[in-house]
């Protein structure tokens, strides 16, 4: 692109681009590095909201595309530049601008990473629910830009339960503030929680206003070993329709314990197949209650084993281990592709007949861990060896999963976001109507179509492994 | 053998999550993912491992930006061995230069004892031009002229160990290894120092220099092969994980040095653990100290080693240990990477001090002399210092 670089670095300086080959790999992929992906012709590290709008208003002159980037740790390849152009890394914008313990709402500039917000709110005692296993390093931009989610779903919902506002840079360089600070709003087109989970497709993301809670004060793990993968689902069904909320419930199949079980002390037993993990928040009373409660359900349901994690050290290492499932899964087989079926509650059972099912039936290899508790699982499927057949083999199994998850009136992704990973099925779920919808509101925003290309919607091509 | 070809396999596991952004020291100062361990692989595949790409100067630049800090590893949910696999990359890129680039401390630190070594080193200091700059001052007389030979406890003789003494203490702290004979003493330890003691190797083989790395080791290996002790202690983080992570891998698997190699590092810890995994024979005396815990980045090779200085001056009367927001921090002294990139590693330490400088102790402690002296210099309303030399001063030696 003649000349990007130079015009770049006139509206920016040049320690806020970068534009070498040596820098651009690291952008051109997130942690779905196996897509189709290419190097962005520059990045820009912007530090304020008007840089940002500078850039847009450059970018939409020149027709150039605009890829948002938070940590690059997101599972659909929604930030990658798949038409080069400008990545735009918000990282350096990472700024707590207020929490107002008052009005239990926070203010944060898109680049601020989730674990760091939340040890700044635990020191007031406040509490910001939302938890992608990926906390250490995503940043809460990326978080609204995905509608990003994690173990509390089932108790506290996902992020774009938490928006009220946001700070957003449009394609052509304006800034909007749509909602704000307040904890209801009606007036008009609720624009914040359309650019919520947008995937950086109508606009930059540039701040955020976030709703807050008190910290709970006590809580519980307990660590559950099944029979089978079905008892465990049943478990799961019984204690909702009990009426139990845990914070957490987690659900993992034997293969991922074995690769977890270093981190715990003594380890889990692995003559199980089905594992759950489990979490209770709320008052001392109440996570007592709860506990004992989901106890008796797990042995009256013949559980093999039910361990109750005392110790608050031991029980953070269960809870470490299940953010790192997915990365260290990655390192036994030369690639696992994550899906994001999520169906209603009472489905889980049948979920787990159906990837077990399909699995055998197509001679493919599909692990399963996920949310159980909201009925978000994901499946993976784990290749020793990429070969076309099994390539093959994989779609197939793909598409009737996520056939299967839409039978169930389940959705394609509870939290993990479009992408490009998972715009082959978007008009199996939304159907041609909805789609010409979007693409109208599409147009709407970004009339150019500069911002993050080729998501979404299939372009033609787009494969789902 | 840090070869490069041997990580072929390993280099795919990267699954580019991105987790190594929460602590990689050079990333956090910039902020850009240019300087991740992610991509300092993605580079190291492309260029020296496949050739796909040339190994240009801002490659290059980008590898060196790496302090080997380690943190990336740990927090590496597969714990990649990202150090090795940079220092392999830094050993071919030297061997494909024709080893031209040399390493600037290697004369002084494979000479040590010898006369005038201290003197080539200021020299060397000042050929490079950072003599007046932040550069640690040299003791007026270095360890290894004052303490050699064996040192006995008053009583009975409860352990025997050997004192590994690293460059940092020999020139630089030369009371860290004081306060290490006679703490160990008091317990009833006797402390043997060989004569003939050279740098562990670390500094050579971060710069790619193996040869250089390997003659170090032999030299120590064979040092402390033969002796009869319980035990080996070093005072310093970075030459415990030399001994005991990285020794063996300079030389072939079927080296007949291997067998003595495997002999010492079975034996060797940092001096506090070793007395906390012991024991204190004689309890501390009071110590009126609030104390905050720097924990050096090479801390991966004994998961006790950095709640050992915790657990140990937690038994002195009134020292109280106030926890910093972040004790893993890396400060950026890194062994002479602050030397030679003063900037970057500047940044670092600005991280570092933020919450330093926010809390209320007395004395900030560390096990590893290069931060100790790189947070030093510019801590200078409250002591810096290693953890032994807070149990010497409990103990009134």
């Amino acid at each position: 692109m003649q000349g990007l670089v130079k015009d770049l670095t006139g509206l920016l300086g040049s320690a806020l681009v970068l534009s070498q080959t040596e820098e651009m790999l690291a952008y051109a992929n997130d942690a779905t590095h196996y897509f189709k992906s290419r190097i962005p012709d520059a990045v820009v590290l912007p530090q304020t909201t008007e840089d940002v709008s500078k850039v847009m208003k450059y970018a939409f002159t020149r027709e150039i595309p605009v890829t948002p980037r938070g940590a690059g740790s997101g599972l659909a390849g929604g930030c990658t530049p798949v038409h080069g152009g400008i990545v735009m890394d918000l990282k350096r914008m990472d700024h707590i601008l207020e929490i107002a313990k008052n009005n239990m709402t926070a203010k944060v500039e898109a680049g601020v990473v989730l674990k760091k917000f939340q040890d700044q709110l635990e020191k007031q005692k406040l509490f910001y629910p939302p938890d992608p296993q990926s906390a250490s390093v995503c940043t809460i931009g990326g978080n609204v830009a995905t509608r990003a989610g994690g173990p509390r779903g089932v108790k506290y919902g996902t992020t774009g339960n938490y928006v009220t506002g946001l700070e957003v840079v449009l394609p052509d360089g304006s800034i909007i503030n749509p909602g704000g600070k307040f904890v209801k709003q009606s007036v008009g087109y609720d624009i914040t929680h359309l650019m919520t989970g947008s995937e950086g497709t109508l606009g930059v993301i540039t701040g955020v206003n976030l709703r807050l809670l008190p910290l709970p004060e006590a809580n519980r793990t307990i660590v559950v070993v099944c029979e089978s993968l079905e008892q465990a689902a049943e478990i799961v069904a019984e204690i909702i329709a009990r009426g139990a909320i845990p914070g957490m419930i987690e659900f993992m199949i034997k293969l991922a314990i074995t690769v977890m079980n270093n981190f715990f002390s003594p380890p889990l037993p692995t003559d199980g197949e089905g594992y759950l993990f489990m979490y209770f928040d709320g008052t001392e009373s109440q996570v007592e209650y709860e506990a004992k409660l989901v106890t008796e359900i797990c042995h009256d349901m013949k559980a093999k084993e039910v361990r109750l994690i005392e110790d608050k050290k031991a029980a953070q290492t269960y809870w470490t281990a299940r953010a790192n499932v997915y990365p260290l899964i990655q390192t036994i087989f030369q690639r696992a592709t994550t899906e994001d079926i999520t169906v209603p509650r009472n489905k889980l059972p049948d979920l787990v007949r159906a990837v077990q099912a399909i699995a055998a039936e197509e001679g493919v290899m599909i692990g399963l861990a996920g949310h159980a508790g909201d009925g978000n699982m994901h499946p993976s499927v784990l290749f020793s060896q990429v070969t076309p057949e099994l390539l093959a083999k994989a779609e197939i199994a793909i598409d009737r999963l996520t056939r299967a998850g839409l039978d169930m009136g389940g959705t394609i992704s509870g939290e993990h976001g479009i992408g490009i990973h998972k715009a082959r099925y978007l008009s199996w779920e939304l159907g041609d109507i909805q789609i010409e919808l979007m693409k109208r509101i599409k147009q709407a925003f970004d009339p150019k179509g500069i911002m993050n290309p080729g998501k979404l919607w299939l372009e033609g091509g787009g494969g789902n492994v | 053998m840090f070869r490069l070809e041997d990580y072929e396999n390993i280099i795919e596991k990267c699954s580019h999550c991105s987790y190594c952004q929460a602590t990689c020291p050079s990333y956090l100062a910039e902020r850009s993912e240019s300087y991740l361990a992610k991509n300092r692989l993605l580079l190291i595949k492309e260029t020296l491992m496949h050739e796909r790409m040339p190994y240009s100067k801002r490659a290059q630049e980008i590898l060196d930006l790496c302090l080997l800090c380690t943190n990336c590893s740990q927090t590496c949910s597969s714990k990649l061995p990202v150090v090795d696999i940079i220092i392999a990359a830094r050993i071919k890129a030297r061997q494909d230069s024709g080893g031209l680039k040399q390493f600037v401390m290697g004369k002084m630190l494979t000479q040590r004892g010898l006369t005038g070594a201290l003197g080539k080193a200021g020299a060397i200091v000042q050929k490079m031009g950072i003599a007046n700059k932040e550069m640690p001052r040299l003791a007026s007389k270095s360890f290894d002229k004052m303490y050699s030979g064996t040192y006995s406890p008053a009583g009975e003789v409860k352990k025997r160990v050997a004192y590994f003494v690293g460059c940092g203490t020999n020139y630089i702290f030369p009371d860290t290894g004081e306060a290490v004979v006679k703490v160990l003493n008091h317990n009833g330890i006797e402390v043997i120092i060989p004569a003939g003691q050279v740098c562990c190797g670390i500094p050579p083989l971060g710069e790619g220099d193996l040869e250089g790395a390997r003659t170090m080791v032999k030299n120590n290996i064979k040092l402390f092969a033969g002796l009869d002790v319980d035990a080996i202690v070093t005072d310093c983080t970075s030459c415990g994980m030399m001994f005991k992570e990285k020794a063996a891998k300079c030389f072939a698997d079927d080296d007949p040095l291997q067998e003595q190699i495997a002999a010492v590092t079975a034996k060797m810890w940092e001096v506090t653990d070793y007395l906390q995994n012991q024991g204190l024979e004689v309890k501390p005396g009071q110590l009126n100290i609030k104390w905050s815990y720097h924990v050096p980045c090479h801390r991966g090779w004994s998961p006790t080693v950095k709640d050992a200085p915790r657990q140990l001056l937690a038994q002195i009367p009134n020292a109280e240990l106030r926890e910093l927001d972040n004790p893993e921090l890396c400060c950026g002294g890194a062994g002479t990477y602050f030397m030679e990139h003063r900037e970057e590693a500047g940044k670092i330490r600005d991280k570092r001090l933020e919450d330093i400088n926010n809390t209320e102790a007395d004395a900030v402690l560390t096990q590893c002399p290069v931060c100790r002296f790189y947070i030093g210099f510019q801590v200078k309303d409250r002591e810096v210092t290693h953890p032994i030399k807070i149990l010497a001063r409990a103990y009134g030696l």
